[in-house]
């Protein structure tokens, strides 16, 4: 997932808005129809092999679909959510657009989403994993699909790992190393590596830092209780959470601009070479492919009282204005049909939302053999995790965990501090 | 219709395009965000007038003043040494250096780069651990600095990869300030026997005070409304050491769509830019009439 901090190129593209008004923003060309008649506006962001699979979802449906098109906006991430957010605060947005699920519930919760529950089909959403259905809720209905996701697994420099010593790394999500056993390989690699390298990077930069939450979860915490306002992060597990992440920073296990608001991405360290393993999304199979010039594998993130990971990618969803909510919700249901969605997930390295899916498997087209890994990972992800990063209130949770988190990790924020600092600023966000 | 009214229509008829783009697009602009500032709001839909809050809050909020105290910062060390710099290097540059066509070129050429790009370079060069600077200080068995964790030499950083950026600017207004200085006032000064420093500090620097009272005034605006380098080299970080007004009120308006809250910190941002346009104002006026 690109990080908002990136997204500031939008500013420069804000004295342009009322032109991308006009030339990006796909009116709605809908009669009112409710049959399968009319023309949807989709604008998305992507990389090339997504809107390839997009572009060809897009023609299933319409040679599907007598009479319905779907036009295709294709944006720069950059400029996506200011671009958005103008069309919709000006009442022209398009139909359909794509949205990450740590910012769903933004918008969800400021009705701007379709709330699709009059127009899927019955049973439509059974079809998803638990997990996935979830963080497409507000306040109990549907305002999207989960189109796919994504989640972080270990990528690690086979020789460096040899050379540290570590002969085996877990093969089954049951064989995740323990956090201590984590710490363990982390520190037996520190000893073995040169000292201007570190034995990890952990993927939290930016609005990345919602991948710190994967800790909490797996130190089986929360950061809201199910009420979705009350902060739920001054626990056990906040401090287990804390404590532990924070000691990668204090032992050298990371380098130190591993941080929050650090502009060095943790897949740009390892990439340099700076680090051996790193925490990362499948998304960056194809990248590490063509540029990481030593061996390299894939295993599963350490575990503590269970396993656990961020639940990324991206929902579908439609705008509340739109003028053929029935047409909307057929596209959505179509590019979200099996086959679809394999052929999504399999050349753009993500991960499929639909149970069927997860169940039998996909085979991304690049390092197929590392499929397994990343889906038996995204299967740790729980409706109740993911649940909570769909909060209405997650854009400003970031907020406050990046400012807490930074302050233990690089300043001398003790634990306790840290979890006043995290619960209070959640309970200002929520309220 | 009289001649004079005829001029005076004519006159309104030519600044109208000005006045009507100006109009669009900063006037009105400018009072909506007044208008916001005065509501809570998250961007879609109407606000809530909420009176003066947003501005209370400000007063009460940390990271503002932080954010304010790194901006003012940020200004005082920027505006001096880009003046100083470009002042250094338009002397160099207009003597009889060689190739001193090729050298002008060279140090104006990073006016033509965005800032975003200069922030990129300034990421490749200030990274702790691959970056260039790190790379040499390694190569030299020098001391390890870290540019992008401790709150100092990250702001440093900043500063210098502004400094990059700016000095040419300063330097190609104090370069043409210099070719307007009469060179019989370098003579009379040698004739009663100044020296290279004394023509330096009782010429050069008193006929460059129409450059240098405009540099001043530029160097604090642009400083004031510091974004890009900021945002891209460290995102206000570590710890907001290098959090600065902008970047603050791009957060909390497009991240935490709390717009009321940052509509309020660009009116603070409008008022001290207005309040050092005034008193450019008037300091100019002083300066006419002693002239």
């Amino acid at each position: 997932m690109r990080l908002s901090r990136r997204s500031f190129l939008a500013a420069l593209g804000a004295a342009a808005t009322p032109a991308a008004l006009g030339g990006c923003a796909g009116f709605s060309t809908g009669s009112g129809s409710s049959t399968a008649e009319g023309t949807l506006s989709f604008t998305t962001w992507g990389t090339d092999a997504e809107l390839a699979a997009l572009r060809s979802a897009i023609s299933a449906f319409e040679a599907a679909n007598d009479g319905a098109s779907v036009e295709l906006n294709a944006v720069p991430y950059e400029q996506m959510f200011t671009n958005i957010d103008a069309q919709l605060q000006a009442g022209n947005p398009p139909d359909v657009f794509r949205v990450p699920y740590y910012t769903f519930g933004s918008y969800a919760g400021r009705d701007q989403l379709l709330d699709l529950t009059p127009h899927l089909s019955d049973g439509f959403a059974d079809r998803f994993t638990p997990q996935a259905w979830a963080a497409v809720q507000n306040g109990g209905s549907p305002y999207g699909v989960p189109h796919h996701t994504d989640t972080s697994v270990i990528l690690y420099d086979v020789q460096a790992l040899a050379d540290a010593g570590i002969d085996s790394v877990p093969q089954t999500l049951e064989e995740a190393w323990t956090w201590e056993e984590f710490a363990d390989v982390a520190r037996r690699l520190k000893e073995s590596l040169p000292s201007d390298q570190s034995p990890f990077a952990y993927n939290w930069q930016g609005n990345g830092v919602t991948r710190w939450l994967s800790w909490l979860f797996e130190a089986d915490g929360r950061f809201l209780e199910e009420d979705l306002v009350t902060p739920a992060i001054d626990s056990d597990a906040g401090a287990a959470a804390v404590e532990f992440t924070t000691s990668f920073f204090r032992d050298g296990l990371v380098p130190r601009n591993n941080s929050i608001s650090s502009s060095t991405y943790a897949a740009d360290s390892w990439f340099a070479g700076t680090v051996p393993m790193v925490f990362a999304g499948a998304f960056l199979i194809p990248d590490a492919e063509a540029t990481y010039e030593r061996e390299w594998a894939a295993t599963f993130p350490p575990r503590d009282e269970r396993s656990a990971g961020d639940f990324g990618g991206n929902a579908l969803v439609g705008t509340a204005q739109t003028e053929q909510p029935e047409l909307v919700a057929r596209f959505l249901e179509f590019v979200t049909e099996a086959e679809q969605m394999r052929e999504f997930c399999a050349g753009s390295s993500l991960l499929p939302t639909r149970a069927d899916l997860v169940e039998e498997g996909i085979e991304f087209d690049v390092r197929p053999e590392l499929s397994p890994v990343f889906l038996q990972q995204s299967s740790a992800v729980l409706p109740q995790d993911s649940g909570q990063v769909a909060s209405p209130d997650m854009s400003s949770i970031i907020t406050v965990l990046q400012d807490g988190l930074e302050a233990s990790f690089l300043g001398d924020a003790d634990v306790e501090t840290t979890l006043a600092t995290l619960s209070d600023g959640i309970e200002a966000a929520t309220q | 219709m009289t001649a004079r009214a005829r001029e005076a229509w004519a006159g309104y008829a030519f600044a109208a395009p000005t006045l009507l783009l100006l109009g669009v697009f900063v006037l009105l602009p400018l009072g909506g965000a007044m208008v916001i500032s005065l509501q809570e709001t998250n961007g879609f839909g109407d606000g809530t007038f909420v009176g003066l809050d947003n501005y209370q809050r400000l007063v009460q909020d940390p990271v503002f003043w932080r954010a304010t105290l790194n901006t003012a910062l940020y200004t005082v060390l920027v505006t001096p040494a880009a003046m100083a710099i470009g002042l250094g290097l338009a002397l160099l540059l207009d003597s009889a250096l060689p190739a001193r066509g090729a050298l002008r070129s060279v140090l104006i050429l990073p006016m033509a780069i965005s800032g975003v790009a200069t922030a990129l370079m300034g990421v490749l060069i200030f990274d702790e651990n691959s970056g260039f600077l790190t790379e040499v200080a390694r190569a030299m068995g020098l001391p390890q600095v870290d540019w992008q964790t401790h709150g100092p030499a990250a702001f440093a950083s900043v500063v210098i990869m502004t400094l990059w950026w700016r000095v040419g600017f300063n330097m190609l207004i104090y370069l043409a300030g210099l070719q307007g200085v009469a060179h019989e006032l370098y003579e009379a000064a040698r004739l009663d026997g100044a020296n290279a420093w004394q023509r330096l500090r009782h010429v050069t620097v008193p006929q460059l005070s129409n450059q240098s009272f405009f540099l001043v005034i530029l160097n604090i605006i642009y400083s004031f409304q510091v974004f890009d380098i900021v945002f891209v080299m460290t995102g206000g970080g570590p710890e907001r050491a290098t959090t600065v007004l902008v970047t603050y009120a791009y957060d909390t308006g497009f991240v935490t769509r709390d717009q009321g809250y940052a509509a309020a910190i660009g009116v603070v941002l409008l008022a001290v830019t207005l309040v050092v346009t005034a008193l450019r104002w008037r300091a100019q006026r002083r300066r006419e009439e002693t002239e």
